[in-house]
């Protein structure tokens, strides 16, 4: 088999997919990018065995048609290093020997059997959507940090897509925090959920940001495929039901505070540093049209009070929360100005942006307070 | 003089007072009963398992000393009054004291109910430490009533032996340069480390005098007992610069039984546990404390004694630690042999409060702990409490983040 490609566009579709290759692998040839090639078709893909990536590059010249697995690092690393230029790869059939071939330059590397490489899933009567590109990307981005690490919530650890014939709904959750991502400019033909889990959704992030078209996305009860242009991403996934999170979302919340979002952040963020290293904690009180913002660390009489301005309607509230949400939060948000609801220093908080919620899309973060004791 | 001489002279001139109360327990009591006085009074738990926590010096006399049995104390001297004690009492008269200290030193060390160290480097420029220490142990004996001893050196250890041996109600020093002479022909067994233990394995090498330890090579020691080893020379030779810590951070709290009779009743050990599990959980929010490990331990009737412990994400809540402490009980008690002690502790504590979890923890629940810790905080400990651990009699204790010592009884104490 042999055949020639252009360095930089090979390396630039290998970038693309490589996100998937995971730096150890219970399946050594998951250290390999597999190149099929069909009729002057080129199809590179990776796996880790959960997702499996693909792109496709057209081929001025190949003679016949064949699979190898090539080492990833190595091709990459060496790619990178070189200019624009075309490369011919021959490779021996036999040993899988593969010989790259430059203008002033040869080199061997060892490859494996194609056919060892483990096959992406085939989906059966899968059900379609297609989404702007910039609508999944944002969805990805708006709710991927709240997303859970404990292995024993695996449903948990993805993001929960809800296909509505009215809307699309994406959750993510770790049970301290949620967000929920709704568009109303998209719909599926028939209602449907599943959970992405965590390492495709950051790649989908990564694939899809800036970015215009559309991503046709089709989907199992087991697997899920992404494809935009050339690239295609199958991922199996997370196996489960997801909580019931439209229950757990407060509705009666009389305590309505509207605050300037930059400010509030900067505020939260100077005081956490004197939090405690471990809790992150720190309190708010909204009395009037003020909120009070502090934290300590008792154990090195660490002590730091903020007052801002605020537009607060209901009665006076003290509340206690992991600074680190809230930043992680106010970070994901972009409008000028944010509405907190709260109805007990018990229950959740909700922060949605002030503006930009009335349109096509619905952004509402929730978190969970620690409990004070007063 | 020029800049490092005057810190060298400031660090030859430290000076450690150490300052304990006279069989503390006992003289509260007398404050409360004047016809205790003179009298043998022990003091500690009536019970069959009983010890002596505390004794005056005329029970002493007749031979009877802290964490012996009570029972043997009451053959020694069948006429002793013999009270159960009250730790609120001692408390109370322990914060009298704190408070005279607190006012007129400059840096101060409270390590115990009844024990303190003080920094009184630098104290000698008015009109001599000596003469501040004597004069603030008068102040003390006047204004509470306690008797009190006190020991002025250059380290804590020094000041410490100092202390016990001018006692009872009197005070020594012991000058720069003269601590290893004062120390050379004391029993190793005097100085503060040197335990049951420590002192069997240092009889067994020949040790009983302090000077013995003076004279050894340091490594020898080393070989020994390793760090510690190395630390009790160190001690032995007056040299000290452990430093004055004016807070205690709790780095754990625990609560533990002693049984009247030893048992193997399933049903009532779990109910104890349970109900210290759940007084502690209460301690924890009370304080504004998370925990991260928690252990259970128990004590076979033949004095083996086994704990577990498990790590679990930082809590305060009931239902996680009654149920990580249960798990843990089972785990632990295998054996079927008859138990002598339980206990259970919460370490590696975090400021902070509990996060309520989205999905598990319901309002009502968190709503449940917070009114419950209210009705506590008014009513005391046991106004409210699981009906499993009902019949567990009280388990509570004064807050235990207060930045002071945990009331231990002398007996107890390591």
């Amino acid at each position: 088999m042999k055949f020639i490609v252009s360095s930089s566009v090979l390396l630039k579709e290998l970038n693309s997919i490589a996100g998937v290759l995971n730096a150890s692998n219970t399946l050594p040839i998951l250290e390999n990018f597999l190149f099929s090639i069909t009729k002057k078709e080129l199809v590179v893909s990776a796996s880790d065995l959960e997702s499996t990536m693909s792109t496709t590059i057209t081929l001025d010249k190949s003679d016949k048609d064949g699979k190898i697995a090539i080492p990833a690092k190595l091709l990459l690393d060496t790619l990178k290093t070189f200019p624009e230029q075309p490369l011919t790869f021959v490779v021996n059939g036999d040993n899988f020997g593969i010989e790259l071939v430059t203008d002033n330059g040869k080199y061997k590397l060892a490859g494996q059997n194609g056919d060892e490489f483990p096959k992406s899933p085939d989906l059966e009567s899968p059900a379609k959507v297609d989404l702007g590109a910039d609508v999944l990307s944002n969805a990805v981005n708006k709710t991927l940090f709240a997303t859970g690490n404990d292995d024993l919530r695996p449903v948990m650890s993805g993001i929960f897509f809800e296909i509505g014939k009215d809307n699309l709904t994406f959750v993510a959750t770790d049970a301290h925090k949620l967000v929920r991502y709704r568009r109303s400019d998209a719909k599926g033909a028939k209602a449907a959920s599943f959970i992405l889990p965590k390492k495709p959704a950051t790649i989908l992030k990564g694939l899809l940001s800036g970015k215009d078209g559309d991503v046709k996305v089709e989907y199992t009860d087991t697997n899920a495929h992404f494809s935009y242009n050339n690239v295609t991403l199958v991922s199996r996934l997370v196996d489960g039901k997801y909580p019931n999170y439209d229950a757990v979302i407060p509705k009666e919340n009389p305590n309505k505070v509207t605050i300037d979002r930059n400010s509030m952040l900067a505020s939260i963020k100077r005081v956490s540093i004197f939090s405690n290293k471990t809790t992150h904690q720190v309190r708010l009180k909204f009395a009037g049209n003020e909120m009070h913002v502090s934290a300590e660390d008792l154990d090195f009489s660490n002590e730091a009070n903020e007052r801002l301005s605020c537009n607060h309607d209901g009665e006076d509230i003290e509340i206690g929360f992991n600074s680190r949400f809230i930043i992680e939060m106010l970070t994901n948000i972009e409008s000028e100005n944010v509405i907190l609801e709260m109805s007990a220093s018990n229950r959740a908080g909700i922060l949605t942006p002030s503006e930009g919620n009335d349109g096509d899309e619905e952004l509402l973060m929730l978190v969970m307070p620690v409990m004070l004791n007063n | 003089m020029d800049e490092n001489l005057t810190i060298i002279s400031t660090i030859n001139m430290k000076s450690i007072l150490h300052l304990d109360l006279d069989s503390f327990f006992v003289s509260c009591e007398r404050m409360l009963d004047s016809s205790l006085n003179n009298r043998p009074v022990l003091i500690g738990g009536t019970s069959g398992r009983g010890v002596v926590a505390s004794c005056s010096y005329e029970a002493r006399a007749f031979g009877i000393h802290s964490a012996m049995p009570m029972r043997m104390a009451k053959q020694l001297c069948p006429h002793a009054v013999i009270i159960r004690g009250n730790s609120g009492t001692y408390s109370k008269y322990s914060d009298i004291v704190t408070e005279i200290i607190k006012t007129s030193s400059p840096a101060f060390e409270k390590t115990s109910i009844d024990e303190f160290y003080i920094d009184t480097t630098g104290m000698d420029r008015f009109y001599g430490t000596y003469m501040w220490a004597k004069e603030l142990r008068q102040r003390i004996i006047k204004e509470s009533g306690l008797p009190i001893s006190f020991g002025l050196s250059t380290g804590k250890t020094t000041a410490k032996i100092g202390t016990n041996e001018a006692k009872p109600n009197s005070h020594m020093q012991v000058l720069r340069g003269e601590e290893k002479g004062f120390l050379a022909p004391l029993a190793i067994r005097k100085m503060p480390m040197v335990g049951e233990k420590t002192n069997h394995k240092l009889s067994l090498m020949g040790i009983q005098k302090i000077k013995t330890v003076q004279d050894m090579p340091c490594e020898l020691m080393e070989r020994v007992m390793g760090k510690g080893g190395v630390s009790i020379w160190k001690k032995a030779q007056g040299v000290d610069n452990s430093p004055i810590i004016p807070y205690h951070e709790r780095k754990s709290i625990s609560v533990e039984r002693t049984f009247e009779k030893d048992t193997t009743d399933v049903v009532k050990l779990k109910s104890i546990v349970t109900a210290m599990a759940e007084n502690l959980a209460y301690q924890l929010r009370n304080g504004d404390k998370l925990t991260a490990c928690v252990t259970v331990k128990i004590r076979y009737s033949d004095f083996t004694t086994e704990s577990k412990q498990m790590h679990i994400p930082f809590t305060s809540v009931d239902h996680t630690l009654i149920e990580t402490v249960n798990q843990l009980f089972d785990k632990l008690y295998s054996r079927r042999m008859l138990i002598r002690l339980v206990g259970v502790r919460y370490s590696k504590l975090v400021g902070g409060g509990y996060q309520i979890n989205l999905f598990e923890d319901s309002e009502e629940l968190v709503s449940l702990y917070q009114a419950m810790d209210a009705v506590r905080n008014r009513y005391g400990q046991d106004a409210i409490k699981r009906a499993v651990s009902m019949d567990s009699r009280a388990i509570g204790r004064a807050n235990p983040f207060n930045g002071q010592p945990p009331v231990i009884p002398a007996h107890r104490r390591a």
